[in-house]
Order: C-alpha cells, then structure tokens, then sequence
C-alpha cells in the first residue's frame, strides 16, 4: 500500500469506510437498534427484572400474546387511548390550522412587527416542558391564578373537581407547540414566489383565491409532513402530563406513555405488559401516518 | 409588501384591525404565563396569597437566594451544561462520518445501515425505554454520566446522520476524486474538506441537539437516582414540583429552570427558528 500514489485501493477504502461508520453505529445499535428488537421479545416474555437467563425461581418463558391479551381487557388502557386521540385531534385540527393562520398573516405582511410575533407565539416551545408543567399546573391549582381570574367575571366561582381534566392538558398543549408549526409553515411559505401571488392579485384575484389556487396547493406537502408530525408527536407526549397532572385525577389524563410507565417504573414492574403497550402505540403511529400519507395520494395532488 | 397599499376599503380595514385582534390575543395568552411567573417569584408565599395577579407590591428576592442553595442549581446547571455540550460534540461529529462514509465511499452496507438509521428516525422513545433502562443496567451504568450520555449521543444520531448524509451527498463527488488522487486518504478528506463545508449543517444538527438534550425529561429520569447526576429539568422537576404550597420559591426555581433557555433563544432566535424548519422536512 502507498506505493502507487494517487492510486485508491480498496482495502483503504474499507478501512475508512468502517472507522467512519462503526463508533456511531455501535451506540446507536446498543441505545435503539437493539432495544427496538428487544422490547417486542419483552413483550411476549414473562422477564420481571433479574438475570435474563438462569433464572431458577421464575425462569424465562413465552407466554406468546398473553399480556397483549391483559392489555386489551384493561379499560385503562382505552381511557388513555381515549385520550391520546384527543391529543391527536387537537394537534391536527388545532395546532396546525392555527399555526398556519399565524404564518399566512405574518408571511403576508399584512401587519407590522413579523419577528416580534413570531419570536413570542414560538417561545413556548424552547422552554423546558418540566417548567411549563409546573407552571400550569401552579396557574390551574385551587389556590393559584386561574380561579382568581374567573372570579372577575363570576364572584361566586368556587374550584371544584373539574368535569373535563383533560381540557386544561388540551389547552396547554395548544398552547405550547402551535408556534412550531407557525415556524415550519413560515419557512415554507417563504419559498413560494411572491411575484405569482402579485400577479393573480393584478389580474382581480381575491386574497382567499390566492389562498386557495396558488397557496394551499404549494403547501400541500409541508401540511402533510406537518400532519404526520403532529400525530407522532402527540403518542409520545408524556412529559407535560407526567409533571402537570401525572395522569390524575383518578387516571382520566392518562396517556399511553404514562400508562407504560406507571407499569414499568411505579410499583412492582411489569416490563412484558409494558412492553406490549409501547408496541402497540407504534403500531398505532404507523396506521395513523398510514391513513394520512394515503389520504394524500389520494385526494391532495401535488402540484 | 405592495398589497398594504390597496387594503384601503373599510372592509379590509376591518379585516386588518381583527387579524390585529387576534395576533394580539395570542401574543398575550402566550407570554402572560410567563410574566405571571416572573412576578411572583418575587412574592412570599403569604403576599402571593393575597395578591395573585398584581405585582408584587414589595419584591423579594429572599425566593431565589433560598431555590438557588436549596435546590442545588449550581450543580444542576454545570451538569446540564456538561450533558447538552458532549452529546452535542459527539453527535456532530459521528454524524458527519457515517454521512461522509454512507455519501461518499461505495459498500454494500450501506443501504441496511443507513435504512437502520431512518427507522430509528421514526421511532418513539416510549418503545425503547424499558429495554434501554434494561440495557444500562445491565452495562452498570445506572446513575451514571456515562449511562445518560450514551443514551443521548445514541438517539440524537437518526436526525444527525440523516442530515449529514443528505448534504454531504450535496458536495460534488470530483472535488472528493481530485484529492484522492493526489493521494490523500479518507480521514484528510474528511477533515479538510467535509467537516469546514458541514458548517450549515452543523449547526442545525447542534440547535436540534442543544434543545432537545437540555429539556430532555423523560429518559434521565428513569436512569438517574442520586442528585450529583441530575440535569435540570430533572432537578426542577424533583425541587419545585414538591413545593405545591410555597409557590414564590416554586416560581423562582422555575425562572431559574428557565432562564438559560430563553438566553440561549435570545441569541439563536434565527438559527433556531431555521433548525426547527430543517428538522422538519424529514416526513
């Protein structure tokens, strides 16, 4: 080798190729490759902690879909479920259109002051969701803020035990991540070329046509990535709920994730059933990105 | 923009005057919450019960002083510091080369590789938390640095890599060809002409990076116990969250919590705001 200079050999090309790429991949194989594998073994085992093997006490079996079969039978678990899809529908039909708004408004210029609005509405979402939680959760307590503020309006308002707790978790989540959308609709609305819209404006086309014919259709991939992200997003919200309600009163604002981990980590652990649970929530996050990218090819044409 | 010229109807005078209405209803609902909770950090506890809105009619600063020695913030925030700044070191430079070598030296391998990478771009963090805690365990790194930062390098690298090898698959492969054949080697390349073009990118995969390992929760949670290896979220969370009566020290160590944040957007308000856009394009 190097007698030849200028000449690449093959065996210096595999070399490098492997020293580039083995550091990285040897982390990510033992953080997320292999625990990706691993979790759905763990779901059809009975493993409960301990050695893996030689386990004389309770040595490991298959019990095949038992515990998937336990889940089913839980009506916690469609509690939570229930209440992931709320946070779904709220992330799709709230955040996004909402997000879309604040970005078509600014990205016309119609008002002044663009970065400031930007700056303020995306703020939530570079603090910690530790903080916000606690934050609301402190807003929302019998002796906090939001009591003093309705009784402004009705002097009589005693808190009580609320009949929707997860309208409060909605709201925060609104109120959280809105501004990512409004940045990604942004930049992407910032790719169209004005001059089409100017056009259009000057051969008599209404603002909402603009919208309608020459914005939307431009935009159509970025709803749908902003869509898929959405839904993805909110199956894994756990933070906020864990800090601001961990998934009280009485469980009705609990999520998957926090189900799982109260099955995992809060008591005696039941690693299969837990396991069995984050399983299906990745089936779930498949079928619903599923249906969104079909009903895209189906009914968004794409230019 | 030219169109402000012909919003002279009073109809879209009115349309103006509610788009105004609305952004401002929003920027308000937005940042109240947080002026709310930089006022009464500055209350004691039987001030803010008979002033929650106001404020505070004599500032305190007695909240901070007892959260900032009470609450370990010192160490909490060199720690947070520590984790953010090595997880985002080593998953730029992992990331460029995987995507130096996955973009520009043809093997077979390649395609499973890189196709691993972009499942565990889809990937919840919910699926691997049991069998990752499982996994440090085993290593005997629970309640270690070592056991959060390898965790944090091994999930920031699917967003990583992904970017790097597109934009690397974006530099010219001649300008790669020319320096080989004057000889030299893989690793030079790499040094001296992949990483000082990367800058872009680099600093995209350090924003995502930055944001996401500092406000990380849910994972150092279950792989830490003792306070010496807390991050701050954790700290917050651990310190504030049990205080649910004495809400001015609450709120000052939630300022605290989030004042290196709001610092750090102050200053990368654009970087950030392009990073988001970027990180988003995946789909």
């Amino acid at each position: 080798m190097g007698n030849k200079k200028g000449i690449s050999t093959r065996g210096e090309e595999i070399r490098s190729y492997w020293g580039f790429v083995l550091p990285g991949f040897i982390v990510y194989f033992v953080v997320m490759a292999f625990p990706m594998v691993f979790s759905l073994f763990l779901s059809i085992s009975n493993y409960n902690g301990g050695s893996l093997f030689g386990n004389v006490r309770n040595p490991l079996k298959f019990v095949g879909f038992k515990f998937y079969e336990k889940m089913f039978k839980d009506p916690y678990f469609y509690l939570a479920l229930k209440n992931n899809m709320y946070i779904v529908l709220i992330s799709v039909f709230g955040q996004i259109p909402l997000g879309f708004m604040f970005a078509y408004i600014l990205f016309r210029g119609l008002i002044k002051g663009k970065d400031f609005f930007q700056s303020i509405i995306y703020l939530p979402c570079v603090i910690s969701t530790v903080v916000i939680g606690i934050l609301w959760k402190s807003f929302f307590a019998p002796n906090g803020a939001f009591p003093e503020l309705i009784r402004i309006f009705n002097p009589s308002y005693v808190p009580g035990v609320s009949a929707h707790p997860m309208f409060k978790v909605l709201f925060v989540i609104l109120w959280m991540y809105t501004g990512t959308y409004l940045i990604i609709f942004l930049a992407n609305l910032q790719k169209i070329d004005t001059s089409i819209i100017e056009a259009s404006k000057i051969d008599g086309a209404s603002e909402m046509q603009a919208l309608r014919y020459i914005i939307l259709p431009a935009l159509s991939g970025v709803i749908v990535t902003s869509m898929i992200l959405a839904i993805s997003g909110s199956l894994k919200s756990f933070d906020l709920i864990y800090v601001m309600t961990s998934g009280g009163p009485a469980e009705r604002t609990s999520v998957l994730a926090t189900y799982m981990y109260n099955k995992a980590f809060k008591g005696a652990p039941n690693y299969p059933l837990a396991n069995a649970i984050s399983t299906v929530m990745v089936i779930i996050s498949f079928a619903l990105i599923g249906v969104t990218k079909f009903v895209e090819k189906k009914f968004g044409g794409r230019e | 923009m030219a169109n402000i010229q012909d919003n002279k109807s009073l109809k879209s005078r009115l349309g103006l005057f509610a788009v105004y209405f609305i952004l401002a209803i929003f920027t308000i609902l937005a940042i109240y919450p947080l002026i709310w909770l930089f006022m009464n950090s500055f209350k004691t506890t039987t001030e803010f019960q008979l002033n929650k809105l106001g404020f505070a009619q004599k500032p305190t600063f007695i909240n901070y002083q007892d959260a900032w020695v009470r609450g370990k913030f010192p160490m909490l925030i060199v720690n947070s510091v520590l984790y953010t700044g090595i997880t985002t070191i080593m998953i730029i430079l992992l990331s460029f080369m995987s995507g130096f070598a996955f973009a520009k030296i043809k093997m077979k391998s390649t395609k499973v590789l890189h196709g691993s990478y972009v499942i565990g771009l889809l990937m919840t963090l919910q699926s691997i938390m049991v069998p990752l805690f499982l996994v440090i365990n085993w290593m005997h790194l629970y309640d270690t640095k070592l056991g959060v930062l390898i965790p944090y390098i091994g999930i920031g690298l699917p967003m990583g890599v992904y970017l790097a090898t597109e934009f690397i698959k974006s530099i010219p492969d001649a300008l790669i060809e020319s320096a080989r054949l004057e000889g030299a080697k893989y690793w030079k390349i790499f040094i001296s002409i992949i990483f000082p073009m990367g800058r872009p990118v680099a600093t995209t995969i350090a924003i995502l990076t930055v944001t996401g390992t500092w406000n990380e929760f849910m994972l150092i949670n279950i792989l830490t116990s003792s306070d010496a290896n807390k991050s701050l979220p954790v700290g917050v969370q651990k310190f504030a969250g049990a205080l649910s009566s004495d809400f001015g020290k609450q709120f000052a160590s939630l300022v605290i919590g989030l004042v290196p944040m709001l610092v750090f957007y102050m200053i990368f308000r654009k970087e950030i705001t392009k990073g988001v856009a970027a990180g988003a394009v995946k789909g």
